[in-house]
């Protein structure tokens, strides 16, 4: 456990060296247990909106294992690609560090996340409103990507200085994993429960196509 | 397990690097990349063939099947219609190179798209399951097959510009794949040598743009691949439309 916020505490500074110093599955399981440690901890009061008397507190519990679930699978999906790409572009021999940096910003992220529970608390317990609790949410995600790929900039330094290929595949990655993360996440609603609704793990009108769901909502704005 | 080795060495740009291109030729044998490709290709098929299987209608399985076997189908046969002209177009602008030498360029370029393709398959696995809307996984499955279409034929004139007889070949690592050859040319002839290489480049561009065109149309000829839900499976549809009506009208029902 205290290796674990060690751990935590050295990705968010940017502490490479001590990662490098380590085996590639000692320091993958570390993060793992970090992503999983700390999205857990902001999907557990993200879900905690609708109160934790009775029944609800399932839907606390469903909300904690799905945060990192959203993540850990996300990346999963991304990564054969990534590998092929950054292959093809002759960047082969760097990929297990490209692989630490890339696991070390998920693990970043949560962290990030983690960081920012305490004001979603706040705010459930401050305001009532279901669409304003999951804006809010939205906004916390959104900082968190932010703080994340400035730690995943900054982890890329070594990899940059050693080829300026690198931009491209950080750039790549960055597409893919956003356009795989976002149809996860709407898949997996609802994570801020609905206080009016029975508790699920699933929604079951939340099967369907973010994007697909995007455009029919502009076209519906727009043809009016 | 050798095979994998060879995929390794064609990923890292072995296959058709300057070390190994030094005595003008191929010497990567094609036919463990060939089964490697094929299975690859297969691999993709399933992934695609999560559509119909999550969809759950009738003959669903059948339609997956049908999948996994055309996307190798489609990648090989669509070697098979270009790989004269390829050949051709290679001996007119000078190249020296064999028959079997061309022969195992392309598959070795094809083996690079291949293994994109099945690289994103879990991608596309991941969206067929949660996607019912037919126009936005055509859309995405043409996207991807463009995506690692233009990088296996991109891997593909890397190795034709270091393999004309123009200038040197110079030991630029496979990676630099877009960028032209740098060459260092002969004192004696540094203008001529430069116009080669360009007519020779756009005869070779041109070549893509006609292996593309010819990929486009072998698909529509093995259409169904993912299998409409409006439609009731079938090995092969009529012959009507066109590819790029389809791509249009598509594009053109996302938003409804």
């Amino acid at each position: 456990m205290k290796s674990l916020l060690l751990c935590a505490d050295g990705i968010i500074h940017g502490d490479v060296r001590q990662d490098q110093s380590e085996p590639l599955w000692r320091s993958s399981l570390q993060r793992l247990g970090i992503v999983i440690l700390f999205g857990g901890c902001y999907g557990a009061t993200m879900g905690a909106f609708g109160g934790v008397g009775g029944e609800r507190w399932l839907q606390v519990l469903y909300a904690a294992l799905k945060a990192p679930f959203l993540l850990l699978v996300t990346f999963a999906l991304s990564l054969p690609s990534s590998f092929i790409f950054n292959a093809l572009y002759g960047l082969r021999a760097d990929y297990a560090q490209v692989f630490r940096t890339l696991l070390s910003g998920q693990a970043g992220l949560t962290v990030l996340l983690a960081s920012l529970a305490p004001l979603t608390l706040l705010w459930n317990i401050s305001t009532g409103g279901h669409q304003a609790a999951v804006l809010f949410n939205a906004l916390m995600f959104g900082i968190a990507t932010v703080g994340g790929q400035v730690l995943l900039r900054r982890s890329y330094r070594a990899l940059l200085a050693r080829d300026a290929r690198h931009a491209l595949m950080l750039r790549l990655w960055g597409v893919v994993y956003m356009f795989v993360g976002i149809q996860m996440a709407w898949l997996l609603r609802p994570f801020v429960g609905d206080p009016d609704k029975p508790v699920a793990f699933f929604r079951a009108d939340a099967w369907g196509n973010a994007y697909v769901a995007l455009f029919q909502l502009l076209a519906h704005v727009f043809t009016r | 397990m050798i095979w994998l080795r060879y995929l390794d060495r064609v990923l890292r740009g072995e296959a058709t690097g300057a070390a190994a291109l030094r005595n003008g030729d191929i010497e990567q044998p094609a036919g463990g990349l060939t089964v490697l490709g094929a299975i690859l290709g297969a691999i993709y098929g399933l992934c695609m063939g999560c559509y119909t299987l999550f969809q759950g209608r009738h003959a669903s399985l059948l339609q997956a099947f049908a999948t996994v076997i055309k996307v190798p189908a489609l990648v090989f046969l669509t070697l098979a219609v270009t790989f004269p002209s390829l050949y051709v177009f290679n001996a007119l602008v000078g190249s020296r190179l064999s028959l079997l030498s061309v022969l195992r360029l392309l598959v070795i370029s094809l083996t690079v798209m291949l293994t994109v393709l099945a690289s994103l398959g879990p991608i596309i696995a991941f969206f067929s399951a949660s996607t019912s809307s037919y126009p936005f996984m055509l859309l995405l499955n043409i996207a991807i097959f463009a995506v690692s279409g233009s990088l296996g034929l991109r891997s593909m004139l890397t190795a034709l510009h270091r393999l004309t007889p123009a200038p040197a070949a110079s030991p630029l690592p496979a990676a630099k794949l877009a960028e032209p050859v740098a060459h260092a040319a002969g004192p004696l002839e540094p203008q001529v040598g430069r116009q080669v290489s360009r007519e020779v480049r756009t005869v070779f561009r041109v070549w893509v743009v006609v292996f593309g065109l010819v990929g486009a149309q072998m698909a529509w000829v093995l259409r169904p691949f993912l299998g409409s839900p409006d439609r009731a499976f079938s090995w092969f549809r009529p012959r009507e439309s066109s590819f790029f009506e389809a791509v249009f009208y598509a594009l053109h029902h996302l938003w409804r």
